[in-house]
């Protein structure tokens, strides 16, 4: 400590702890563990906590799995069904986004010149300094009812009356997929880019069909960018909020908007906390079973 | 101004690395002193001590009888020339000379005053709006100088300033830094692995090996009485001759090499004491190349032996010629490019000679590995 | 070789398609911002107008959708985006810088872990930061008993700073790092051998050194923070941001007005990449040209010659600029003749809409006297058959335009 101290001067010193100690304390671990906290305490009024009805209780986690003792139904299936189609189809669209964008990152990385590679990085960039919502509007403009692909699909005569996309949540899937396909993309490309282009050739040259060297050489090398890649696109798609509050249906349901609804709609604020708490165990467990799978450390998962 | 620095025992440890061991060093005041060795002995490792970068772990250093020991690098009167020179990118070349002069709040004036006193001296005069990356590698060198030289410290420390220039210009910055000293005034302590360096430009050299202090003297005792093997083969080229004592004559040894017998001096301890040898102790006798002569050369000499001629090289204002003692004793001798040796073949022998005052005898030990 | 080209064709097919999936529906939303129908459309085109970006227009059910430049509630929320950007830029840029530098200070066992942990906020889904924060200062707001802790915890502002803070740091400090990564930790001791003490070392080495580093991480969190849209709609509370704004359009009524917005945005992020391209493409060209000097000067008298310099070119993009203009121009004139711009067309459809809706009325008058006389003959009660000969007719509300407040005149 006194050698930290002896190296910074007490002036930069105090400054690099006490910045330290405000982030890490204040805004990263005690929110949490307030949060965590409150996700088991009764939802009573504010004035009230601290109180002698502020005990522990299990309530909130029970109506997940349970829902309220008022229903008839012995399981929470509309929360427990909403909490696994969220899960389900963010790794469906992580698997479908990793399909669809390592074509291109080997593109950019291996095949195209140098100035070609970065005027199609710089034009994929573009796109998304666009907000997500403004980029789902526009995927809703192209999908309502009275949208573009409908009217199109009309004139031509192809169908009668317009597909409700939205209801059928095609327009939320596509919404999804479109928002996180930078975050896929660059990693994988970085991983390739250092890629020795001689091992390909040498491939080819032994008489490698492009299956196999893709399996064999390409994808082993870019495993970090890969679990990179499907990590940040599965909890960015997990913890959406803007594209499901833009594309989807009044029946579909992702998870964050149970969540939202617990607190703005409901205020019930400790059973939003214990919802989102189950959300961030998820991507806890996910991001380490990434991590195990493919056998990268965390400080190769962020940019 | 300037002061004496004194080592007392100096280890200094990285866990269980003893990086410098037991270093007792005494340099004075005004002094060209230079710590010559090769990579990893330690030089370095002690002029970071002397800096206050690092804090010894045994042992106490004093500069101007004054105890270090807590003291932080910016307190000391100290000033580092830094290897790769560690110039400020940022800064124009005025106000990196003047930097040590802005921390301690002088005006502006006053600063770019001796800025431009200081570019005077070490000949970059009017170069002080210019920035570093505008200036040649020679340049540079003596911009750190100056920017060393600013608040006149009280010793000047140079780690291997000249390592990154090519020779012509090694050459000329020795013969400046040399006269920059004289001028100044202050304690110079250089470390250097160039043997050339240290012996042009030092008054004494501390020759180190492997962290610990081999020899300090002046240049003649070290080049001439050097106490180990390996400050015998380090400083200067030298020929080794291994062999047994055949007899000790007070300070005079008889030594058998592969059957022949020589005349030598015991090597010097330092101190004016010699080494003590007795009959058939292992020892490697030294004679250095410059020393060996071509029987028909005028020079006295009263040891005489024969080799084959291997190959001579020539080096300009020198001729090497190498040759081998039956096959196993390599003998390296060096002649003046005036000498005239179109008459050696490798089909006949050589005919050398030495003088006695001129070979070493030391006990054996590990030599330079080039 | 006949599947290599076949493998090219279908490369290009593919890169095609990508791009236009990325483009396509932002260039589609772009178009609609003209269209001054009330639901973004390039389908039916009803006019060329710039009123999205204007007045908007008062819709047939009386509701109120604002153009750009008269959307208050989108003003307000750009302002307190402004303000909350601000106080993030100052927060999370000191707090990431001092991360970075502690992280090269520490000892190498807790390397890694200090560094996973400062990595951590980014993995956090965005609505976990923003709740946590809400809730843990909404309990300090309640103990605070009414003082500044209790006014602090439920303004809205203050929590989505703090909130968005929490991760905007991680992004700076991953640029302090990388920027620190290649520092010549000499020159800091050279400066301190020379006499300064720490704090002089970091104001006048260090920081000027990382000066790049500070620049691009003002910017990058100013951005983030701007963009935040899941953890700034749990922590605003009754406050509002540009994000929330356009979400709650959701709720309110999609109209053009947002795809005008997004057109601005568009444009904004289109000329700000274009002048930093330009701008350091000229950096680089400056550095060339004076790394060319150098080597002159050194090797002077040499047979190496410096390359002659051509007089000004024209950069090609130069054509390309001019030939969109050209369309534009061309594409302009032609719907002017059309009669499809302006005012002028706008009230032309209005009453063609309003005449549609008039002809509607007098359809379903007429049917309804219609299936009057058809029950009353037939001595039906109405009910569902009634009903569906009025309402059913096939020929009601086709190409419904909507209603109109305003009084018109009747056609």
């Amino acid at each position: 400590m006194n050698y930290f101290f002896n190296k910074n001067g007490p002036l930069i010193s105090t400054y690099l702890i006490i910045s330290i100690g405000f982030w890490l304390v204040f805004l990263i671990i005690i929110p949490q563990l307030y949060m965590f906290d409150l996700s088991f305490r009764p939802n009573i009024p504010s004035l009230l906590r601290g109180g002698p009805d502020d005990v522990y209780t299990l309530t909130h986690y029970k109506h997940f799995l349970f829902g309220s003792e008022t229903s008839g139904e012995s399981y929470n299936y509309v929360d427990v069904g909403v909490f696994k189609d969220t899960l389900l189809i963010a790794v469906l669209i992580t698997f479908i986004n990793l399909c669809f964008c390592y074509p291109i990152a080997f593109y950019i990385a291996k095949v195209a010149s140098a100035n070609t590679a970065r005027l199609l990085i710089v034009s994929l960039i573009i796109p998304f300094w666009i907000n997500e919502l403004l980029r789902s509007f526009a995927l809703r403009i192209l999908f309502a009812g009275e949208g573009f692909i409908n009217n199109v699909l009309i004139k031509l005569g192809l169908i009668d009356n317009g597909i409700n996309f939205i209801a059928m949540d095609v327009a939320l899937y596509t919404g999804l997929n479109y928002a996180y396909i930078l975050l896929m993309i660059f990693p994988l490309y970085n991983a390739m880019d250092t890629l020795d282009k001689n091992q390909l050739e040498a491939a080819e040259d032994l008489g490698s069909s492009m299956l196999k060297t893709h399996f064999r050489i390409v994808i082993p090398h870019a495993k970090a960018g890969i679990a990179s890649g499907c990590t940040m696109v599965f909890m960015l798609t997990a913890g959406a909020l803007a594209t499901p509050v833009v594309l989807s249906s009044p029946n579909t349901f992702w998870f964050t908007q149970l969540i939202y609804q617990w607190f703005n709609m409901n205020d019930n604020w400790p059973r939003g906390a214990a919802y989102s708490v189950m959300l961030l165990s998820v991507s806890v467990v996910f991001v380490l079973l990434m991590m195990k799978i493919f056998k990268v450390k965390i400080g190769e998962i962020v940019r | 101004m300037s002061a004496d620095v004194e080592l007392q025992n100096v280890s200094v440890s990285f866990g269980n690395f003893y990086a410098a061991k037991n270093v007792s060093v005494k340099i004075e005041k005004g002094e060209f002193f230079s710590f010559l060795g090769p990579s990893g002995c330690g030089k370095t490792t002690l002029l970071r001590a002397i800096s206050g970068f690092s804090e010894p772990s045994d042992g106490k250093i004093l500069i101007g009888n004054q105890d270090m020991a807590g003291i932080g690098a910016n307190k000391r009167p100290t000033s580092l020339i830094f290897q790769n020179l560690a110039l400020f990118p940022l800064m124009s070349v005025a106000d990196n000379i003047a930097f040590s002069l802005e921390v301690r709040g002088t005006g502006k004036v006053q600063r770019r005053k001796r800025a431009d006193e200081l570019l005077e001296l070490v000949a970059l005069t009017g170069q002080g709006d210019k920035k570093v990356h505008e200036l040649s590698g020679g340049q540079r060198q003596r911009v750190a100088i100056a920017r060393a030289l600013a608040i006149e410290p009280e010793v000047l420390l140079l780690d291997e300033p000249l390592s990154a220039l090519d020779l012509k210009l090694r050459q000329k910055m020795r013969t400046e830094l040399r006269e920059i000293q004289k001028r100044v005034g202050i304690t110079f302590i250089y470390i250097t692995h160039d043997q050339g360096e240290a012996l042009t430009m030092s008054d004494r050299i501390a020759v180190m090996n492997q962290g610990e202090l081999e020899q300090i003297g002046s240049c003649h005792n070290v080049y001439e009485s050097p106490r180990t093997p390996f400050v015998a083969t380090f400083v200067g080229e030298n020929n080794a001759f291994y062999g047994t004592v055949s007899a000790v004559n007070g300070d005079m040894v008889n030594v058998s090499v592969d059957g022949t017998n020589y005349l030598a001096k015991a090597g010097s301890l330092g101190e004016g004491t010699k080494y003590t040898f007795k009959k058939n102790d292992k020892v490697i006798m030294f004679v250095r190349p410059e020393s060996i002569f071509l029987k028909d050369q005028n020079n006295q000499a009263d040891n005489v032996f024969t080799a084959n001629l291997k190959a001579i090289e020539f080096e300009g204002n020198l001729k090497n010629i190498y040759m081998s003692i039956d096959g196993k004793q390599n003998v390296r001798c060096s002649v003046s490019n005036a000498i005239d040796t179109t008459d050696l073949s490798n089909s006949k022998k050589v005919e050398l000679k030495f003088s006695s005052r001129d070979a070493v005898v030391l006990p054996v030990g590990p030599l330079a590995v080039d | 070789m006949k599947s290599q080209q076949a493998l090219n064709i279908l490369l290009g097919i593919y890169i095609f398609i990508f791009f236009a999936y990325l483009f396509g529906p932002l260039v589609i939303m772009s178009i609609t911002a003209f269209n001054s129908a009330e639901f973004p459309s390039v389908t039916p085109w009803e006019c060329f107008s710039f009123r999205w970006f204007n007045e908007g227009k008062i819709a047939y059910d009386g509701q109120h959708l604002a153009g750009l430049a008269t959307d208050w509630r989108l003003h307000e929320g750009l302002i307190t985006s402004l303000k909350i950007g601000l106080g993030v830029v100052l927060l999370a840029v000191p707090i990431g810088l001092a991360a970075a530098l502690v992280l090269t200070q520490v000892h190498s066992r807790f390397r890694t872990a200090f560094y996973s942990i400062s990595i951590m906020p980014v993995l956090f889904p965005g609505v976990i930061i923003g709740i946590s924060t809400v809730v843990l200062w909404d309990r300090i707001a309640t103990m605070g008993g009414g003082g500044l802790a209790t006014q602090l915890g439920r303004n809205g502002i203050f929590l989505t700073i703090l909130a968005q803070t929490c991760f905007i740091s991680t992004y700076c400090f991953l640029i302090f790092v990388a920027r620190l990564q290649r520092f010549d930790q000499t020159q800091e001791e050279a400066a301190l051998d020379l006499g300064a003490n720490q704090t002089q070392v970091f104001f006048k080495i260090l920081i000027p050194y990382m000066m790049p580093a500070i620049a691009s991480s003002c910017v990058i969190a100013f951005l983030a923070s701007f963009e935040n849209y899941n953890t700034t709609v749990f922590s605003i509370l009754s406050d509002q941001t540009l994000t929330t704004v356009i979400a709650s359009k959701v709720r309110l009524g999609i109209s053009p007005a947002i795809s005008s917005l997004a057109l601005v945005i568009i444009l904004i992020t289109l000329v700000v990449t274009i002048l930093y391209e330009v701008l350091r493409r000229r950096e680089d060209k400056k550095k060339k040209e004076f790394e060319a000097e150098a080597l002159f000067a050194q090797t002077s008298g040499s047979r190496l010659r410096k390359a002659e310099k051509n007089g000004l070119k024209m950069p090609k993009s130069i054509f390309s600029i001019l030939f969109v203009v050209v369309v534009c121009i061309f594409g302009f004139n032609k719907m002017v003749e059309k009669g499809l711009y302006g005012s002028t067309c706008i009230a032309a459809t209005e009453k063609q809409k309003k005449s549609n809706f008039a002809d509607q009325l007098k359809l379903l008058q007429k049917n309804a006297e219609k299936a009057n006389q058809i029950s009353s003959e037939n001595g039906d009660a109405g009910e569902k058959k009634e009903f569906d000969s009025i309402f059913g007719d096939p020929n009601l509300f086709k190409d419904f335009g909507g209603f109109d407040s305003k009084a018109q005149e009747q056609d």
